[in-house]
């Protein structure tokens, strides 16, 4: 291993170790905004990962496949916003 | 070269440490939300900046610069989103005012 490859180990790591504590943070979460915002920030903890891993490995595939998993969060935090704002399952 | 991304990743180590102590720090909800969406956009604009320098060919330096653009764009769309939905909802703001 050269040392750029350790650099990029060890951020994978992290993101990793954060993911990790997001989610027991969005288990405990008090409020439903708080959930939704961990959602978020897990997602683009997991780009992060996807687009490190295709630089690990170079290959220019997993790059596309980020894209279109970025594409899908911002669907799903835009939709589930408007889902909570018109009453959620109340109305 | 890979003496920049090591820089610019090291950086971004810390942003993304400070965003995860963000999230644990603050009790009201709107001020956890702003210093954990400003942080993690530092963060993924940082990693993506240092992973430019090393990409082995074109095809990785035009999908970086429109992840980059992207993620600049959409991030803080989707955050400006949730918080509508909060402050539309009647979250309280009074722990704010208190500064609790």
């Amino acid at each position: 291993m050269t040392a750029l490859q350790i650099f990029l180990v060890i951020t994978m790591a992290l993101l990793v170790m954060a993911m990790i504590l997001f989610f027991i943070k969005m288990i405990k979460g008090p409020t439903l905004w708080d959930r939704m915002l961990l959602l978020n920030m897990i997602s683009a903890k997991i780009l992060l990962f996807i687009i490190l891993y295709a630089i690990y490995i170079e290959s220019q595939v997993l790059l596309d496949i980020a894209i279109s998993y970025g594409i899908i969060s911002f669907l799903t935090m835009t939709l589930l916003s408007k889902f909570i704002m018109s009453g959620g399952r109340e109305k | 070269m890979n003496v920049f991304t090591m820089i610019i990743l090291g950086v971004a180590w810390f942003f993304i440490i400070f965003g995860v102590v963000s999230i644990f720090a603050f009790k009201n909800m709107y001020m956890r939300i702003m210093a954990s969406a400003t942080i993690d956009t530092v963060a993924s604009f940082l990693v993506l900046l240092a992973l430019i320098f090393i990409s082995p060919s074109v095809g990785f330096v035009l999908r970086f610069i429109m992840l980059v653009g992207f993620m600049l764009i959409t991030g803080p769309i989707s955050t400006h989103v949730n918080i509508r939905s909060a402050y539309l909802s009647k979250v309280p703001l009074e722990q704010l005012r208190k500064g609790k």
